[in-house]
């Protein structure tokens, strides 16, 4: 399977730069996703693959094949819309057939590619509707089968379960990552949602608002080992404390106000590792312990008041007031129906944490 | 293979485009260049001759004859303008405000007019008011008048007419813009305690001021080079701006003169309609805005 | 104030009906007369059906309306095809922003684009014919369906033509099986509005046409000035028979017509 390669692409629009010095390779045959806040310029990456934009700047390559000036209707790439745009003039069926038909494809074959391709989205009861008694979840199927049925090298995919309902985003999401490995096809999904994209993805990159990639990676190195203060604080929730590093022959730690020295592990080969040096540390709120004791086993620990306590269903939210009074977010999970420790509002707690699940970033 | 594609769509468009641009541009622009051409030709002059190039023909227009005909259809213009406006709100205003069920077919009804061709209007007029027409017979029978009214073939007549005929042509965007009043307005004013007249003023009017402006454009500008009209219920006594350029133009042959008089008449009604425009915005923005 | 209510609540609606006795106390008269025994107008001597048949019989009727229905076809075929063609292939590259050129047409009155087409075929030595009334005809067919189209073209989704290119149609086959049956009731509309400013048309007719390519209009102008019998009412009264249901099938495609002319 073909991957697909960006190269120093550039683009602008009226003027405003969107993308500059964009560099991305996505690797074939798997689901790639993107995901950045709106205006990050995914959707553009997107539409740039498709054809649909022209870079100012830059090249755009289909495995080894330079696809840059190729026009939209000649790639080997389909797209799924984001409101589907399904065509309202046409039923299911022909909608489906459309790239078929316009291929001048031999009837027998339309129908057999069809119904083959409707049987992989699961639609078949629904062949020959017309759009509009087509619920959202159908009519995004119907959206995917119109782009396979032409067997792309890739497929783009623009924020396709917007429009659905939770659940159904749920199973969508897990239909979809059925259907990739069935059909092996590149896949390259764009969200602003991070729950799709780390569900979905094999590897992912994030965009920030100025139209840079931050990280690529697999889901769990972006969630586990965040690059920067904005992909920490982006994909999933993270508490960033301000510190000053101190290396003193093999003891390193981090002297945070409010909190006192912590001890880390702090990454080795940068150049922004020194003694002195101003740094970010993130731990999310998942990795933090809570209790009104102060429980043996943690490299790090600091007291404060509990502040707000909100309740969401699977786990607990507490927002913990330091003396500096900066706000700590800690997860826990409500693994009891009755735990033996209840905490409650104003209570003195101590917050811990080992120094392995602590990130330090640049500042 | 791919270079020649990516031409191809280049191109492609590009000439497909292209015929309905070139036919406005020869049909409507040139035609317009050809009217100035041949106004600065000498008499009897068609085709373009550098040794014919004179000013001549306009300067037969510095006689008071021709500022009375420019005058008089101004002064029609104006007026079937006006008058339509008088006539057509109303109407529009029941139609758009008041009514609710049937809106459509009264409606329908209203427009229907507009999609009649003005000689079969203007002909309709002939049985109203005739020696023994609608209006003759009524007023004779009722006793108001002893002898029939002579009605036909004066001026009063083409104003009738003309009103008659551009009605349609105001009633449209004057109720397009009443329509696109929100009710709540009416509730909101209502609430503050204004009268019927008082929102009928202060609101309704101010508001549907874009579908008036276009109506009266809408009116004025055909109205003022109106042929069929003033020809047929004229009598051809009185010249308008239209049957003058088409005496020139078939009964004197001279399409010189008639295209200089068509330059100045068109000059003219530039000017005007950027009066009236002016006219028409000069006013400070409302309180209650309304997009153009 | 309860006076002044009362007066103006039935002020109005009473305005309004005087309006719509206005449009049409003509026209009635008019239809009424056309079925009228007697040759005089407004002597009403019975009713006949002569004036239709003599209608039926006036080869001249039947020339005029051979060549208005010739002329009207042909440009309501030239004026939709070129007009769809500007605005989906002039939507691709800057030819498109020249929408405004389309709007002089309808902005100058039709007698000084009448006066202006003949000094033009003058000029270039071009005969008068039915050919150069067709090229008038689809001028102003333009003016309308230029507006109507470009705003329609603008309001479908963009997304629409986006996704039959990515399925790998052509512009072409785009335009063929996807955009124009998405505005195929505004691509009606216009043919019909077109149709009836045609058929209707009087001075690029009367400016254009040499002897022989008398129009409809044209033949009933004729009539009346050189003296008006009730065959004019018969024809007027099959023309706003036609008309009505022209507009009748116009109303139920439902255009906002009256939004385009603003």
């Amino acid at each position: 399977m073909k991957n697909i390669r960006l190269e120093n692409i550039k683009k602008s629009f009226s003027g405003e730069v969107i993308l500059e010095n964009i560099n991305l390779t996505i690797p074939g045959g798997k689901i790639f996703a993107l995901l950045g806040p709106s205006g990050s310029g995914k959707t553009t990456i997107l539409r740039l693959i498709a054809g649909f934009e022209t870079a100012d700047e830059g090249r755009i390559y289909l495995g080894d094949e330079d696809i840059t000036d190729t026009p939209v209707n000649q790639r080997h790439v389909n797209t799924v819309f984001q409101n589907y745009a399904l065509f309202p003039h046409l039923n299911v069926f022909e909608n489906i057939a459309f790239s078929q038909r316009i291929k001048k494809v031999p009837e027998e074959i339309v129908q057999q590619k069809v119904n083959k391709v409707i049987k992989t989205v699961h639609l078949e009861k629904h062949i020959n509707k017309s759009i509009g008694q087509l619920s959202g979840g159908q009519q995004q199927r119907v959206a995917i089968a119109r782009a396979i049925i032409n067997e792309p090298e890739v497929l783009l995919l623009d924020e396709p379960l917007a429009a659905l309902d939770l659940k159904l985003r749920e199973r969508m999401l897990l239909e979809l990552i059925d259907l990739q490995s069935t059909l092996k096809t590149t896949f390259v999904y764009v969200t602003h949602d991070q729950f799709e994209a780390l569900t979905v993805a094999d590897t992912m990159a994030i965009m920030n608002p100025d139209g840079q990639i931050e990280q690529i990676g697999t889901p769990k190195e972006i969630y586990e080992f965040p690059a920067s203060s904005f992909v920490a604080q982006f994909v999933g929730s993270s508490n960033i404390f301000n510190g000053t590093l101190r290396i003193k022959d093999d003891q390193q730690y981090l002297e945070i106000e409010g909190v006192g020295a912590c001890q880390i592990l702090a990454p080795k080969g940068k150049e922004w590792i020194y003694d002195g040096a101003q740094v970010f540390m993130s731990v999310r709120p998942e990795k933090i312990d809570i209790s009104k004791e102060l429980l043996p086993g943690f490299s790090n620990h600091v007291q404060g008041t509990v502040a707000s306590i909100v309740y969401h269903g699977r786990s607990t939210q507490y927002n913990v007031r330091l003396s500096n009074n900066k706000i700590v977010q800690v997860f826990e999970q409500n693994e009891e129906h009755f735990p033996k420790e209840v905490i409650d509002y104003d209570d003195v707690v101590y917050l811990m944490w080992q120094k392995e699940n602590v990130v330090i970033l640049e500042k | 293979m791919k270079k020649i594609n990516a031409n191809f769509r280049s191109e492609f468009p590009f000439f497909m485009a292209l015929p309905a641009v070139a036919w406005q541009f020869f049909f409507c622009y040139v035609p317009v260049v050809c009217l100035i051409l041949l106004s600065f030709l000498r008499s009897g002059n068609t085709a373009f001759d550098t040794q014919a190039v004179t000013l001549e023909n306009y300067t037969y227009f510095f006689s008071p004859l021709f500022a009375l005909v420019i005058g008089r259809s101004l002064l029609l213009a104006f007026c079937t303008a006006f008058f339509c406006l008088l006539f057509a709100y109303p109407v529009s205003y029941c139609l758009a405000i008041k009514i609710r069920r049937f809106k459509n077919i009264f409606l329908f009804f209203l427009i229907l007019p507009f999609w009649t061709s003005f000689m079969v209007q203007a002909y309709a007029w002939f049985f109203v008011l005739e020696h023994n027409g609608l209006i003759n017979t009524i007023l004779l029978n009722l006793g108001v008048i002893s002898a029939p009214l002579h009605l036909l073939n004066t001026t009063l007549s083409i104003y009738i007419v003309m009103v008659y005929c551009y009605l349609p042509f105001m009633i449209m965007p004057l109720y397009t813009a009443l329509e696109k009043i929100d009710r709540r307005f009416f509730e909101a004013a209502a609430d503050l305690g204004a009268t019927q007249w008082q929102t009928f003023t202060k609101l309704t009017i101010p508001l549907s001021m874009p579908g008036i402006k276009t109506g009266f454009f809408l009116v004025f500008v055909p109205a003022f080079g109106e042929f069929v009209i003033p020809t047929l219920l004229g009598g051809g006594k009185k010249l308008f701006v239209g049957s003058l350029i088409s005496q020139y133009f078939f009964v004197a042959r001279n399409p010189n003169i008639g295209s200089a008089f068509t330059v100045i008449t068109c000059i003219v009604l530039l000017m005007a309609v950027g009066l009236l425009y002016w006219f028409f915005n000069r006013k400070t923005v409302l309180t209650l805005t309304q997009e153009d | 104030m309860i006076r002044s209510k009362n007066t103006l609540r039935y002020f109005l609606p009473v305005l309004a009906v005087a309006a719509y006795l206005f449009l049409y106390i003509p026209i009635i008269i008019l239809i009424i007369f056309s079925f009228n025994k007697s040759d005089l107008p407004l002597v009403w001597e019975g009713f006949s059906w002569q004036w239709y048949i003599a209608l039926w019989n006036s080869p001249d009727m039947w020339h005029a309306l051979k060549n208005s229905l010739i002329v009207a076809l042909c440009s309501v075929a030239l004026s939709i095809v070129l007009g769809l063609f500007f605005v989906f292939y002039g939507s691709r590259n800057f030819l498109g922003k020249l929408l405004v050129m389309f709007y002089a047409s309808l902005a100058m009155p039709e007698i000084v684009l009448a006066v202006g087409l003949l000094s033009l075929f003058s000029f270039f030595s071009v005969p008068l014919s039915l050919t150069t009334l067709i090229a008038g005809h689809t001028l102003i067919g333009l003016g309308y369906v230029v507006p109507i189209l470009h705003s329609r073209f603008q309001e479908l989704d963009k997304r629409y033509m986006e996704a039959s290119l990515d399925l790998g149609a052509t512009e072409t086959q785009t335009l063929g099986l996807v955009i124009i049956p998405l505005m195929l009731q505004s691509l009606l509309a216009a043919a019909l509005l077109v149709f009836v400013l045609s058929f209707d048309d009087f001075l690029i007719s009367f400016f254009c046409s040499g002897g022989s390519t008398q129009t409809l209009p044209i033949y009933i102008f004729v009539m009346i000035r050189s003296g008006a019998t009730p065959m004019i009412n018969a024809l007027s009264t099959i023309l706003l028979v036609v008309s009505s249901l022209l507009v009748l099938i116009f109303s139920s495609l439902k255009i906002k017509k009256m939004d385009f002319l603003q």
